[in-house]
């Protein structure tokens, strides 16, 4: 009778499975809160909405971008980051830049680059390419494209690139 | 007679023990959740990037207020004053939340932050709110 009881209250099975639920638990919670939150897909976007914003905003042209006759200045291109306020200087000697964008003009009737602008590390523009499955040691891209209209009347179709590595800090 | 009432007795026994070993294995779990959850090292991954990104989308004249009042918690069982908890040096945002912790994540707004402070009420107590005031770089 004690011996039943004592089968039943401290049963070796009852605390194995009580060790596997909790070991199992353990695992699950420690593979969620564990892991970095990857917020590069989102930083990504951040970033061509700002470089959208700097070049279009309210249905306006960015007045430093175009001449009074409509054409494209190669200061804008020089002076892109100051322009549209982006900071991409990391500390660190030996630390590469994790950022990357690009802006494409496009010609509305032709579809032909009327002008373009680059800015970061272009080492990570292949990784865009890249469609496999656990990617995520890749750095993460944001494309976005919009139609602007000029003064003059001229029509763009402008698109924007925006690359963000930082893969250390986002994964494990 | 008295047979069947130290069965019911043994049943009740062995049925209130089981119960309570079942809920102090669930209790443990909860708190080892809960623990994990509000972890230091957790929260400052999750605060500093939040921060960056906020700062981020911010424009010249915004004026956001972030809640950390989960820091707080954490920062105040550990020592750290609330006031030191975010820092913004360069171009990063980081968030200490215990002594040998801390964690930075890079933003890319090259804008100009007149204010990171946390907010007070009138008693001068932390709210557990910090209030960001960002201006153009060029209106220093």
């Amino acid at each position: 009778m004690m011996n039943k009881k004592g089968e039943k209250l401290i049963s070796v099975y009852w605390f194995a499975i009580l060790v596997i639920v909790a070991a199992g638990i353990v695992l699950m919670v420690n593979a969620y809160y564990g892991n970095s939150y990857d917020v590069r897909e989102v930083e990504s976007r951040v970033l061509a909405d700002k470089i959208a914003n700097c070049i279009y905003f309210g249905g306006k042209v960015n007045p430093l971008l175009l001449t009074p006759q409509g054409v494209f200045r190669e200061d804008f291109r020089d002076l892109f980051m100051e322009r549209c306020s982006l900071n991409f200087s990391v500390e660190g000697e030996f630390t590469r830049i994790p950022y990357y964008t690009s802006v494409e003009f496009l010609s509305f009737e032709s579809l032909r680059s009327q002008f373009s602008i680059f800015a970061g590390n272009n080492n990570f523009k292949s990784d865009c390419n890249i469609k496999v499955e656990g990617n995520e040691k890749l750095a993460k891209c944001s494309e976005k494209e919009f139609y602007m209209k000029t003064d003059s009347g001229k029509i763009y179709l402008v698109k924007i690139l925006s690359i963000v590595e930082k893969t250390n800090e986002n994964t494990n | 007679m008295g047979k069947r009432r130290g069965k019911k007795g043994e049943i009740l026994v062995e049925n209130i023990i089981f119960i309570v070993l079942n809920i102090a294995f669930l209790a443990i779990l909860v708190i080892f959740l809960v623990n994990q959850g509000n972890g230091a090292t957790f929260l400052e991954d999750s605060y500093s990037k939040q921060v960056a990104l906020l700062i981020d989308s911010a424009r010249p004249g915004m004026i956001i207020h972030i809640n950390f009042e989960s820091a707080k918690v954490v920062s105040d069982k550990n020592g750290i004053p609330f006031s030191e908890i975010l820092i913004i040096n360069g171009q990063y945002a980081t968030i200490r939340l215990s002594e040998e912790s801390g964690k930075s994540y890079h933003f890319f707004n090259n804008i100009n932050i007149d204010r990171a402070d946390p907010d007070k009420d009138t008693n001068g107590e932390y709210t557990g709110f910090y209030t960001l005031v960002f201006s153009n770089k060029n209106d220093e």
